[in-house]
């Protein structure tokens, strides 16, 4: 396994048990009927989507990791880290756009998506063209 | 340096991501929404419907959808439509039998007279949802509203002779009345009722049913648009002066006056100013937007207006103070508590309800329905002891509240008795002096008004309750006296102030069952049978023979002694009294 596919690995999983750990906190304040959460519709809806990008874009993580571990594709810098970044970027923007926002829209932090999507939308055409090429 | 292939990977992704960018870019745009053409060259052109507000203004769209506001106006679908058309459906009134029938989805009144002549009526549009429902049927280019109308109370049908203020014996459409020239100004979104003078046609339309977002908010059109871009929305949350929201009004950010004229549109009656406009508002429509300067367009109705011949006085007590709904704006800005108020920065309708918030009958929250609703101004009186110093009554009891004291219900509208919003030091002296009742007899009914000033006196020494009468009958208990002497508002709201009957004011009451007025009856019936829910209710509708048959069995329960003396005391104080017949807002 090379360095690289170890670190993204890492940072996968790791990032998988937080997102996770952050769901069943999620879980918990709807189960407890906690107020702050249940009574504000947009801070629900971005926590939400913060569990599930921070979930699923990181078990993409662990796929592309695998892929390049089995050399189906490479993984140069230019590529990873903005994978790494978008998939950190993503989920992270959601939560804060829900944590702090104003009356009607999300927070400040939802800058941080749009930003991340481009990312990993550049990275994943990367890869989709490199594929190609090999 | 970066090796000519990674060049070309990364010039391909940036291709896909910029192909990306135009593709969003392009399906953004073609759905991009014109609000700011919506309604153009109409008079109520920006007019946005409460779907639109709601892709923003979730919570708030929440809850107005909760309140009667909404429902003022509805189209006649079954979940809109709250009267029983199927079970307990028909009603006799007058020789005139109704029924009322569900067919599907549809719903119709079938009318049919002694002589035989019948007639089906389908009911197109619902008017009220709270206290009673009233429905419109569609004839021609006009709605309609029918005679009959559902008891959202009383869960019972009635007639509309029933609910004015008319002695038994009207026409039985006399209260037939044309929606596209009357309720369609107050019970939807900027009214256009299209009357064609030439031609004497109609072609009524609204910017939404029902009392909407744009009631209070005007036209949000260019909000709404500039609202579409997020960069915008962010100018807005971050205070950045250059992107200041526009052309949509905040009743809570404006001048306090300017926001009470939203709600003095409908809650104020008013009459064009001048007269003469009022052919532009049949034609092209109603020119007030909320934020505007409503005297602009109308001037409120007083006891001294007048159009034409017709006199608005009988709306009034005689000190000037409304007794009808839909006069709130009156009663209020002739309050002290207006009054003293600096212009611009002083009370108003949301200074107590909430638009969004709180029990929707009523539109206050539960704070503002307690004495905090006057101590947010009148601090000292928060605290108990003061309170009780003040009020000389026990804290916790009603004689503590302040709404008992300085806003009685002396104020008639839709079925029941309303606080007043001529906010008052209660002086039981105008009873005598304007014919009004007084906030210390609605509660000590068994007082006399003389015997009312006379504690007054001595629990206020410093205040100055007013004169007393030499005339002997302001020495009869004060219920007794209004209930029989006083004009048929008068007698109404004592009826409605004797909830639930008493063992000693069942008498009264059954008595009152007697008077000309149905609406007298309606609050005496309701009196009595919140008290014996096991007897046979009258009905106030009723000829006066079969509400006699129903009364025998109601006499049973009081002495013969105690019924006697009612009935000496309603013949002899109604022989003196002077009645006046109010014709109620539409």
């Amino acid at each position: 396994m090379t360095p690289l596919v170890a670190s993204l690995l890492r940072q996968a999983w790791l990032s998988l048990a937080g997102w996770i750990a952050f769901g069943l906190l999620v879980e918990g304040m709807i189960g407890f009927r906690t107020p702050a959460l249940l009574d504000d519709p947009i801070r629900r809806e971005m926590f939400r989507l913060a569990h599930a990008h921070g979930t699923l874009l990181n078990l993409v993580l662990v796929a592309a990791a695998i892929c390049a571990r089995l050399e189906m594709v490479t993984l140069p810098p230019a590529v990873a880290w903005p994978l790494r970044l978008a998939v950190l970027l993503m989920p992270v923007g959601f939560l804060l756009g829900g944590a702090w926002h104003f009356k009607g829209d999300p927070g400040l932090g939802i800058a941080l998506v749009p930003l991340g999507a481009l990312l990993l939308l550049g990275a994943v055409a990367q890869l989709g063209t490199r594929k190609s090429d090999s | 340096m970066i090796a000519p292939a990674a060049r070309k990977l990364f010039a391909r992704a940036a291709f896909v991501v910029a192909l990306a960018l135009v593709g969003i870019s392009g399906v953004v745009w073609a759905l991009w929404p014109n609000y700011a053409g919506v309604r153009r060259g109409q008079a109520d052109a920006g007019y946005l419907e409460s779907g639109d507000c709601r892709k923003c203004h979730e919570p708030e769209y929440a809850s107005w959808r909760a309140t009667f506001h909404r429902t003022m106006t509805r189209e006649a679908a079954p979940e809109n439509v709250r009267g029983d058309f199927e079970r307990d459906n028909v009603l006799e009134f007058d020789g005139v039998r109704a029924e009322m029938k569900r067919e599907g989805d549809r719903y119709f009144v079938l009318l049919a007279d002694a002589r035989g002549k019948t007639q089906r009526l389908e009911i197109d549009r619902t008017v009220g949802s709270r206290r009673m429902q009233q429905y419109l049927t569609k004839q021609g280019d006009r709605w309609m509203r029918l005679p009959v109308a559902y008891d959202l109370q009383q869960k019972r049908w009635m007639h509309l002779n029933g609910s004015f203020f008319r002695p038994d014996g009207g026409a039985y459409t006399q209260h037939v009345a044309e929606w596209n020239s009357n309720c369609v100004f107050c019970h939807n979104v900027k009214a256009q009722p299209g009357f064609d003078w030439d031609r004497r046609t109609w072609k009524t339309e609204v910017a939404e049913l029902g009392i909407a977002c744009g009631a209070c908010h005007g036209p949000a059109a260019e909000h709404a648009q500039r609202a579409l871009s997020p960069l915008t929305r962010y100018g807005w949350h971050l205070d950045l002066a250059s992107t200041a929201p526009t052309g949509v009004t905040n009743p809570a950010k404006i001048d306090s006056d300017r926001a009470l004229m939203i709600c003095a549109h409908c809650h104020g009656q008013r009459v064009p100013e001048p007269e003469e406009r009022i052919r532009t508002i049949l034609s092209t429509g109603d020119p007030f937007d909320a934020g505007a300067d409503l005297r602009a367009f109308f001037r409120p109705v007083q006891a001294d207006t007048k159009v034409g011949e017709f006199s608005f006085a009988t709306r009034f007590w005689a000190d000037g103070s409304p007794r009808l709904t839909a006069y709130e704006s009156q009663a209020l800005t002739r309050s002290k508590c207006f009054t003293a108020g600096q212009a611009g920065a002083r009370i108003t309708c949301i200074s107590c309800h909430s638009m969004h918030g709180g029990d929707p009958r009523g539109q206050l929250t539960t704070e503002k329905q307690t004495n905090l609703a006057c101590t947010q101004c009148h601090e000292a009186f928060a605290a108990p002891t003061r309170l009780a110093a003040h009020t000389r009554h026990a804290p916790n009891s009603r004689g503590s509240s302040c709404f008992e004291c300085h806003m009685p219900r002396v104020v008639f509208g839709v079925m029941a008795a309303h606080r007043t919003h001529d906010i008052s030091i209660p002086r039981p002296s105008e009873t005598i002096r304007f014919a009004k009742p007084n906030a210390c007899n609605q509660c000590h009914q068994d007082w006399s008004v003389n015997r009312a000033l006379a504690e007054t006196r001595r629990l206020w020494p410093k205040a100055d309750p007013g004169e007393g009468a030499a005339d002997s009958a302001f020495d009869v208990p004060e219920g007794l006296r209004a209930l029989f002497a006083g004009d048929a508002v008068q007698r109404a709201l004592t009826a409605a102030a004797m909830h639930p009957a008493t063992e000693a004011n069942g008498p009264l009451l059954l008595e009152a069952l007697q008077d000309r007025y149905p609406i007298v009856r309606y609050f005496a019936a309701n009196a009595l049978a919140a008290t014996h829910p096991e007897l046979p209710k009258p009905d106030y509708l009723a000829s006066a023979p079969v509400r006699e048959t129903t009364l025998r069995t109601w006499y049973a329960h009081w002495p013969p002694a105690a019924l006697g003396e009612a009935r000496a005391a309603r013949e002899r104080l109604a022989a003196g009294r002077a009645e006046a017949d109010v014709e109620v807002g539409e």
